[in-house]
């Protein structure tokens, strides 16, 4: 072996820790809501330990049956869907679910939704001081319900005073994942700060519509979905750049990341971790995937600590 | 960790059969040792990011000990750029998933129903199971039914094959479900039947009804867009009398046709 590969061996372990908003992660990679289960059925394929973290399903105050099918459609590199928060409710979700994840070394961070402002602080209250929940992730922009989610997440008024009633309701991190279909992000940024919260999730799906021309009937049964996959990762890694500018809460980014350099895009624009979405349903190693690729391109740019990409670009 | 249910598998051959039907053989020891019949694959039709997704495909039938063999139809665009890709290529595979047929007791005569391009979960069944079956199949005209050599592979593993087509140019005139319902009906004696179904979902909702009228239990593969197969995108919902949903691919594809919500099944089909 030459000096110089000895030298590189010397630094091949890059320091992937993070610190997002007091929650340690022992890498950037977490899975974003809605695309890993709970965890549980993606263990035969990726060792949970490895992970940063993992941001569980949406979960509600009460059982929820979801909207009927036809509820996913695929477009050009990417996906529709209408799922409509399908859950077990938040009882069952420690019951059934948490328990198996504590088992693991990773974060476990609760996406969490309601229908009202009483739903999202009754879900925050339970949630509150439960062992072995690292965070909430406050979900006010699911496209694909009627009352609830984007109702919160596209009125600046209601964003605030329902973020600022779920801070009073924990003291866990609570993170805001925001709706981009709002046309300032910045302002709903500005807005979740204001309330106290201690991160932002960024982007959810981007509101979108399929029609079969020979039926003249749409896709999915929900008339409209939420689009995601590397289709929407121009956006998200916009939204997340200007989010990053305007507010001083770390980011989690995601929308479309299919590989490391996916992610290092996202932490170059601001973002403090990542989470790897529709690519679990296409690969369900991807998460190991991606976290193996931010390794590698570490290596190869000689950079001895993750936390160094973020917000690095140089937009002159 | 390495799952042994996800797979770069060897295609070991690929080719046209007729009826606008293909016949892929993968080379896949772990899942050619563990699929049971009614159980599907994933696979990733390339490995571009378009189109995205991986299709399930229901496994046709176990060739060999480290084969899995897979039969489709050229339907869409997956499938059409799936029939671009030759022997000696690989392609990824998740699989087998899903819950598959329950396999008939000691005694029991089952009765296949397979409708358009629903054969394939049957064809792996019969293998296994079917010396005694009745298969039911039906299609629009003649050039619409399953291959030849499909049909003859049935002849020669169950004990009957009975064809129905719309306009009478292969077997009687009329549709599978009429000439199943008068099949039952000649019969004294139902209770050693057991009726496995998979096909359209109005095709499967008239089988249900049948298997109601005669009192004979009927399990139903049920196809339903797909991302994951794993249950984590709950994208395959299939409507149930009771309690909301289940999964295609986890619960599913096979379920009793009597937990099934029909009206809303198959309502929302013909309204696309």
């Amino acid at each position: 072996m030459s000096k110089t590969q000895n030298k590189e061996s010397a630094m091949v372990s890059p320091d992937l820790s993070i610190d997002f908003a007091g929650i340690k992660l022992k890498n950037p990679v977490l899975t974003a809501s809605g695309t890993f289960g709970y965890g549980e059925e993606f263990a035969e394929f990726v060792d949970l330990n490895k992970l940063g973290g993992v941001i569980v399903k949406g979960i509600s105050l009460k059982p929820i049956k979801g909207n009927p099918p036809p509820r996913i459609w695929e477009t050009p590199s990417g996906m529709l869907n209408a799922i409509g928060l399908e859950n077990p409710g938040v009882e069952v979700f420690l019951r059934d679910k948490l328990p198996y994840l504590r088992k693991f070394d990773t974060a476990v961070i609760v996406n969490m939704f309601g229908y009202s402002l009483e739903d999202y602080v009754s879900v925050a209250e339970r949630l509150d001081g439960v062992t072995g929940i690292s965070g909430i992730e406050v979900n006010i922009s699911c496209p694909n319900v009627k009352a609830g989610g984007i109702v919160f997440g596209t009125n600046l008024t209601s964003a605030f005073e329902l973020l600022s009633a779920v801070r009073k309701a924990t003291k866990l991190p609570i993170i805001a994942k925001l709706s981009p279909n709002v046309t300032d992000i910045t302002a709903f940024a500005r807005a979740a700060q204001d309330a106290g919260c201690d991160g932002l999730s960024l982007i959810n799906t981007l509101l979108g519509m399929a029609i079969d021309v020979r039926c003249r009937r749409p896709r999915l049964a929900n008339i409209t979905g939420g689009l995601s996959g590397p289709a929407i990762k121009p956006v998200a890694i916009r939204m997340v750049w200007q989010a990053a500018r305007a507010v001083s809460l770390p980011i989690i980014g995601m929308g479309g990341i299919m590989t490391g350099e996916d992610a290092v895009e996202f932490m170059l624009a601001g973002a403090s971790a990542v989470a790897v979405g529709t690519a679990n349903f296409i690969d369900p190693r991807a998460t190991i995937g991606v976290l193996s690729g931010i390794e590698d391109f570490l290596r190869e740019q000689r950079i001895p600590a993750v936390r160094e990409l973020i917000g690095k670009v140089d937009a002159g | 960790m390495p799952s042994n249910r996800l797979h770069r598998a060897l295609i070991v051959s690929h080719r046209p059969i007729g009826r606008g039907y293909y016949r892929l053989v993968l080379k896949a020891p772990a899942a050619a040792t563990a699929a049971l019949p009614g159980q599907f694959v994933m696979l990733r039709v390339s490995d571009n990011l378009d189109p995205l997704l991986a299709r399930p495909f229901g496994v046709s039938s176990v060739p060999s000990k480290t084969s899995i063999e897979i039969v489709y139809r050229v339907a869409g665009r997956g499938t059409t750029l799936l029939t671009s890709v030759e022997a000696g290529n690989t392609l990824t595979l998740l699989g087998p998933l899903g819950t598959g047929f329950p396999l008939p007791d000691k005694g029991v005569t089952p009765v296949f129903v397979a409708g358009g391009s629903g054969f394939p979960p049957l064809h792996f069944l019969a293998q296994r199971a079917g010396s005694r079956a009745h298969l039911f199949l039906g299609a629009r005209n003649k050039e619409c039914l399953p291959p030849a050599s499909i049909i003859k592979h049935f002849k020669e593993t169950v004990s009957r094959v009975h064809i129905a087509t719309d306009d009478g140019t292969a077997g009687v005139r009329g549709m599978s479900t009429d000439i199943l319902n008068t099949f039952l009906s000649g019969m004294e004696k139902k209770t050693h039947l057991v009726l496995y179904a998979c096909g359209p979902h109005a095709m499967l909702a008239a089988v249900h009804r049948i298997a109601v009228e005669h009192s004979i239990t009927c399990y139903v593969s049920m196809e339903e867009r797909m991302a994951c197969g794993l249950g984590a995108c709950m994208g395959c919902s299939i409507p149930m009398k009771a309690n909301g949903y289940k999964r295609a691919c986890k619960e599913g594809p096979v379920f009793d046709s009597r937990d099934i919500e029909w009206g809303e099944q198959v309502l929302l089909k013909f309204k696309r």
